[in-house]
């Protein structure tokens, strides 16, 4: 029964693993931190399956795990500086045509946004996976207008970043 | 600035391909690691934090000083203080456990930060009373000191020093027990509060930011 467990809960897992590395490389700026953070996260996620009942679908219930990971549980072990392997990896841009205006400017934005507070990394992340602001005050624990006011400030607050 | 954020949306969204890929057994492997979260610090602390009072009784000095009550006529007080402060214990004890048990991942944020700072309060009031007991102690001791008429045979030392009055001797017992029981109080204090506040101030400052925007 717990073997049957585990293997459903990795499989899962291994098939949405996409969302928990997003959410490291936003909290993250180096390879052993984005490991640990995983780690960290995985680790949660599989002290909270066995409540988890498919009432929702399994990538809908990681994020809020992932997210509470990363904003409440997880305690970075050093000062983690930024290192360039890892940089180019994670932020190689994916423009489909190559444009160099739009490499720089969404190289810009990738900083700007890896400045943020933790929350506001939250409303950005929850932002870019496409959800709708019902979705993302519900994970955050705040009303649906606040979220709308906060995106508006967090887009104004990247705007400062990107023109100071 | 909408533009730049849609593009990035876009951009972000085709990004799967470049995410690490882990394998079946990587993951499997890690679902038995020990967990190193915020959460299980705090725990682990407030655990430490409960017992550490308790600890210092079986340190020999403390057993010796045990006697010492009893000689300055205090032990009732004793006796009245740790009933009191085991039945006190006891109740934290239980609230703690009850609030661990409330914090879980599948909360919202706000929730979830909003109960472990909870959490964290039950035993800072925990800490708060132990302390003002270790310092109410001395206090007690002191006016055992300051009532006795003859604190230095009460104290365990059977010499009298000659070249000093004994109402000057009792001011100076006096003075160095509730300088001690100060020293003692503030420097157990610091360390909890230096603790607390490294543990807690990302959880601080982030609940605080969820909180703020339902104004």
């Amino acid at each position: 029964m717990t073997k049957d467990l585990e293997h459903q809960f990795v499989t899962e897992l291994e098939c949405n693993q996409n969302i928990v590395h997003k959410v490291c490389t936003l909290y993250t700026n180096d390879r052993d931190s984005h490991n640990d953070l995983f780690q960290e996260i995985t680790i949660q996620l599989w002290k909270a399956y066995p409540k988890f009942r498919g009432e929702s679908k399994f990538s809908t219930w990681m994020y809020r795990v992932a997210l509470n990971t990363a904003i409440t549980l997880y305690r970075k072990s050093k000062k983690s500086i930024p290192t360039q392997d890892y940089e180019s990896v994670m932020f190689k841009i994916t423009a489909d045509e190559y444009d160099p205006t739009e490499e720089q400017q969404l190289k810009l934005m990738y900083n700007a946004v890896r400045q943020l507070g933790d929350v506001d990394k939250a409303l950005v992340f929850l932002y870019l996976e496409d959800k709708d602001y019902r979705e993302i005050a519900e994970t955050l624990g705040i009303t649906e207008v606040n979220a709308r006011v906060k995106m508006n400030r967090i887009k104004n607050k990247l705007k400062t970043i990107l023109n100071p | 600035m909408m533009d730049e954020l849609e593009l990035l949306k876009r951009d972000w969204q085709k990004k799967d391909k470049q995410l690490p890929q882990l394998s079946f057994d990587d993951i499997y492997k890690m679902i038995w690691k020990k967990s190193s979260s915020i959460v299980k610090w705090i725990f682990l602390i407030s655990i430490i934090e409960f017992l550490v009072p308790h600890l210092l009784y079986f340190l020999p000095s403390m057993s010796k000083n045990l006697a010492v009550w009893k000689d300055l006529g205090l032990g009732n007080f004793l006796l009245i203080s740790n009933v009191l402060q085991y039945t006190v214990v006891l109740y934290f004890i239980f609230q703690f456990y009850r609030r661990y048990r409330e914090i879980s991942t599948l909360d919202n944020a706000k929730k979830l930060l909003s109960n472990i700072l909870k959490t964290r309060k039950t035993v800072k009031y925990y800490v708060i009373f132990c302390l003002s007991l270790i310092f109410m102690s001395f206090i007690v001791m002191a006016v055992g000191i300051y009532l006795n008429e003859d604190p230095m045979v009460a104290m365990g030392y059977n010499y009298q020093p000659e070249n000093i009055s004994p109402e000057k001797l009792k001011t100076i017992l006096i003075s160095t027990v509730v300088v001690l029981g100060i020293v003692v109080t503030l420097v157990m204090g610091c360390i909890y509060f230096l603790l607390y506040g490294i543990l807690l101030k990302k959880l601080k400052k982030n609940y605080k930011e969820l909180k703020e925007m339902d104004i």
